[in-house]
């Protein structure tokens, strides 16, 4: 037990959720904005959106791939979902057909990096970038607006907690049992960290990291659907952020980019401590150009953070021989 | 000229292994040195130094009785050093002429390339070498054989008076060879140092004069070519004492009905493979670096594509589309990378033992984590895998425990392996674990398993399996008792084509 206790104190986690802790009272101390509830809550409910999606991107991570169209999958079922009800369609079905479309968006990713061989990231961008247009098409550029008074759960507690935050917080909690405790989870550490043994003991890697383009796909959908009911309105092309915003979370909270390693609970406290920073410094009243500017400071510094790990890692392994250092001098 | 290449007491060791001790011989211009030896033997270590990709613990290169060093990647060329590997260091999207000349091309007034001089300096260049080749035709569209050929040109324009061959004739044909011997007569009339190393004995005594001998990094012997035979060779060449290890093994001596055969397997690396194994059998693959057993591990578990060929397994016809197939049906595959291709490092234990069978051990949705402790517990017991807890991360491991890790993977009780296959299962780990690691294969043939040993060390698979196929070029080339297997025998049907 004593021994339990120890390696938890040791952890990532536990040193990151220190660092969140830290900057949470630094910003708590200077600045009386920060303390309220309804700053508290105002945090929860931003960092739902980037966080539903975090938890696609740190699965997609650990399976070792990435997908940088979450940003316009999302925008776009949220449009979608707001033509749907704005036609008439229960905001329920709605917002089932939309999830069932991200899921599909997720597969067509799934089917080109799998099948065709094309890679993660031109993929998920080529993607991206078809949407962005379809969604200007559909919209006409204009914002779509939802009067149906159900649908703004988005924008609503249970007890003190939004309810935005409530799913992200159920969504972690979900694929941590799964990460954790059960043979898809398993597998999704073992493709990410060597795809080669994966295959020779009996996984089938394209099929596990297929599975996780599709819960990507289906997670952002979900981000873009929670995002317009809290707004009451779908916007074509807002908040280009959110998947940077997703992939600096998951890196600091200590999912590996380059797969293999990594958990939710670091991912819920990637997001915390992201979100925690871009508040804080909102709150002592930096202007937005700047906390954008810090933001992807913050990347960056995760990114080095992320890469001398990484490089610590393979040096005790040997992996990085002689051979390989000749190779990256002569540039070859 | 009559430059003297000379190494001098070269020692370099890796963890856990000594490559070379304590090498010393000199190579004389206008002369052609064969290094000879098993895998392992010391060879590619020894044209590493030369390049100065590796540095060796102790000990000097000199030429002209000038000691060398190398501080840069680039310092061995500067000294007119030249390695050949059988890796290709040329750039396919390039052309002939780029290759040739790479980083030193002629230069007009304005700094552009000078592509008319280029074009005629390597053109004065393929002439010397009578060579069928453009100086515009695209590296990547030439056959393998004339990539060598740019490789070796390349070597010639840089003015290099050393220029040593890694087994130059593994990709080529019969007329290619010959082309590639012309060639190295040529050089040698040009008063170059050639070091030439292969495994093929013909060659040797084909084209060269002087043959140095390793054998686990030593050196042990030096010899004139035209002076010895065959027989000679090897002889120097193998001879391993370990003693009573092998003579103390318990075998199994109840050998079942087949498990498995192949029928005349086809790939693109492998001709007619056909072969048979019996339960409680313990069948030995031997055979040089490249001669196809990795491959024939591979096809029959459903790693590689088959082109043609039957393999039948426990009485039924089979064909496996995917490892995952091989391993439902009880084949178990450990391969000749335990770090690449068989652990997850980066993880315990506990998650790499129980990889294949995470099917087996869930209790409803969730794995039962009680019963992943228990089963590995189970396998550090039996292999008496050395670690403080089941939730070490095997990077940490030594690489004996690191191979019973895998062996563990695949012999517990939730497994049903039938046919184990072990690909170079003692690489890189000492003496005493290698001798467990034999008993071990014994107790798993007594306990009924069938067993596939490919070893890179002659006496070793001689010694361990009953029975030893032999391979060569992706074909079998003879299949021997161990009664009556000798490093001799094995060895030639090895070498000889």
């Amino acid at each position: 037990m004593q021994q339990k206790i120890m390696r938890l104190i040791r952890s990532k986690e536990a040193v990151l959720l220190l660092i969140t802790i830290v900057i949470f009272v630094a910003f708590t101390i200077n600045n009386d904005n920060f303390r309220r509830m309804g700053n508290l809550q105002g945090i929860m409910q931003t960092m739902s959106v980037t966080g539903v999606m975090t938890v696609g991107m740190a699965l997609l991570f650990i399976g070792g791939g990435i997908d940088l169209s979450m940003t316009f999958v999302a925008l776009f079922s949220g449009v979608i979902c707001a033509t749907m009800i704005a036609m008439g369609i229960p905001w329920p079905l709605a917002i089932l057909i939309t999830l069932v479309l991200g899921a599909c968006l997720g597969a067509i990713n799934a089917f080109f990096i799998t099948k065709v061989n094309v890679m993660s990231f031109i993929m998920t961008i080529a993607l991206s970038q078809m949407l962005q247009g379809v969604n200007l098409i559909i919209t006409n550029a204009q914002d779509i607006a939802v009067t149906v008074e159900g649908f703004r759960w988005g924008a609503r507690m249970l007890w003190i907690f939004p309810i935005p935050f409530v799913i992200m917080t159920l969504l972690i909690v979900g694929f941590g049992l799964i990460l954790t405790k059960t043979r898809f989870g398993r597998s999704i550490y073992m493709v990410g960290g060597n795809e080669y043994a994966a295959r020779l003991a009996g996984i089938n890697p394209k099929k596990v990291r297929a599975i996780l383009y599709i819960i990507a796909g289906t997670l952002s959908s979900l981000a873009g659907v929670m995002f317009t009911s809290r707004m009451a309105s779908a916007a074509p092309a807002a908040a280009a952020d959110w998947q940077m915003n997703a992939v600096t979370a998951a890196i600091l909270g200590g999912v590996a980019f380059g797969g293999g390693s990594g958990s939710m609970i670091g991912c819920l406290i990637g997001i915390a401590m992201l979100n925690i920073f871009n508040f804080g410094l909102t709150s002592i009243g930096l202007a937005t150009q700047w906390i954008t500017m810090a933001s992807g400071a913050l990347l960056l510094i995760a990114l080095t953070m992320d890469f001398l790990n990484e490089r610590s890692r393979k040096k005790s392994l040997g992996l990085i021989t002689t051979k390989k250092k000749l190779k990256l001098q002569k540039g070859v | 000229m009559g430059d003297i290449l000379e190494f001098k007491n070269i020692c370099k060791s890796y963890p856990g292994v000594r490559a070379l001790q304590d090498v010393s011989f000199s190579a004389k211009s206008g002369n052609v040195l064969a290094l000879l030896g098993e895998n392992g033997a010391g060879k590619s270590t020894l044209l590493r130094i030369l390049s100065g990709d590796v540095s060796p613990n102790s000990g000097k290169i000199t030429i002209n009785g000038e000691e060398q060093i190398y501080s840069a990647p680039n310092d061995a060329i500067k000294m007119g050093i030249s390695v050949i590997s059988q890796e290709r260091q040329l750039v396919p999207s390039l052309t002939v002429m780029e290759n040739i000349f790479p980083g030193a091309q002629p230069k007009t007034k304005l700094g552009t390339i000078d592509k008319k001089k280029l074009r005629s300096e390597s053109n004065a260049i393929i002439d010397k070498f009578a060579m069928p080749i453009d100086p515009d035709d695209l590296v990547g569209r030439l056959s393998v054989a004339h990539q060598q050929m740019v490789e070796i040109m390349k070597a010639y324009r840089r003015n290099s008076r050393i220029i040593a061959f890694d087994e130059p004739t593994a990709p080529l044909t019969e007329s290619e060879i010959n082309v590639l011997f012309g060639l190295i007569d040529q050089l040698k009339a040009e008063g170059k140092i050639i070091i030439y190393v292969s495994h093929r004995l013909a060659e040797i005594f084909q084209v060269t004069d002087e043959i140095v001998v390793l054998k686990d990094g030593l050196l042990v012997s030096q010899l004139t070519t035209s002076q010895t035979n065959e027989n000679e060779l090897i002889k120097a060449m193998i001879g391993r004492d370990l003693g009573d290890t092998y003579a103390n093994l318990k075998r199994n001596d109840q050998i079942g009905d087949v498990i498995l055969e192949v029928k005349d397997l086809n790939t693109n690396k492998l001709k007619d493979v056909s072969f048979t194994i019996r339960k409680g059998e313990v069948l030995g693959f031997a055979g040089l670096i490249g001669a196809g057993r990795t491959e024939v591990a591979r096809a029959v578990f459903g790693a590689d594509m088959i082109s043609s060929g039957e393999i039948h397994f426990d009485g039924k016809k089979v064909t496996f589309k995917e490892p995952k197939d091989a391993i439902k049906a009880g084949i178990a595959l450990c391969p000749e990378d335990r770090k690449d291709q068989g652990l997850l490092l980066f993880r315990t234990i506990r998650e790499n033992v129980t990889m294949p069978i995470l099917s087996r051990i869930k209790s409803g949705l969730f794995l039962n984590k009680k019963l992943e402790r228990e089963l590995t517990e189970e396998a550090v017991r039996q292999y008496t895998i050395r670690t403080p807890s089941i939730n070490k991360i095997t990077r940490e491991l030594s690489g004996g425990n690191q191979q019973k890790v895998i062996l563990g993977r695949w012999t517990n009780s939730r497994n049903s392996t039938k046919l184990l296959i072990l690909d170079e299962p003692t690489k890189g780990i000492d003496v005493g674990t290698k001798a467990e690691i034999y008993q071990l294969v014994c107790d798993l043939a007594k306990s009924g398993l069938a067993v596939i040993f490919i070893s890179s060390e002659l006496t070793e698979v001689i010694n361990v399996a009953d029975r030893i196929i032999v391979m060569q070029n992706g074909q079998i080339t003879g299949t021997v008792m161990r009664e009556e297997a000798t490093e001799e025998n094995v060895l030639s049907l090895a070498m000889l084509v």
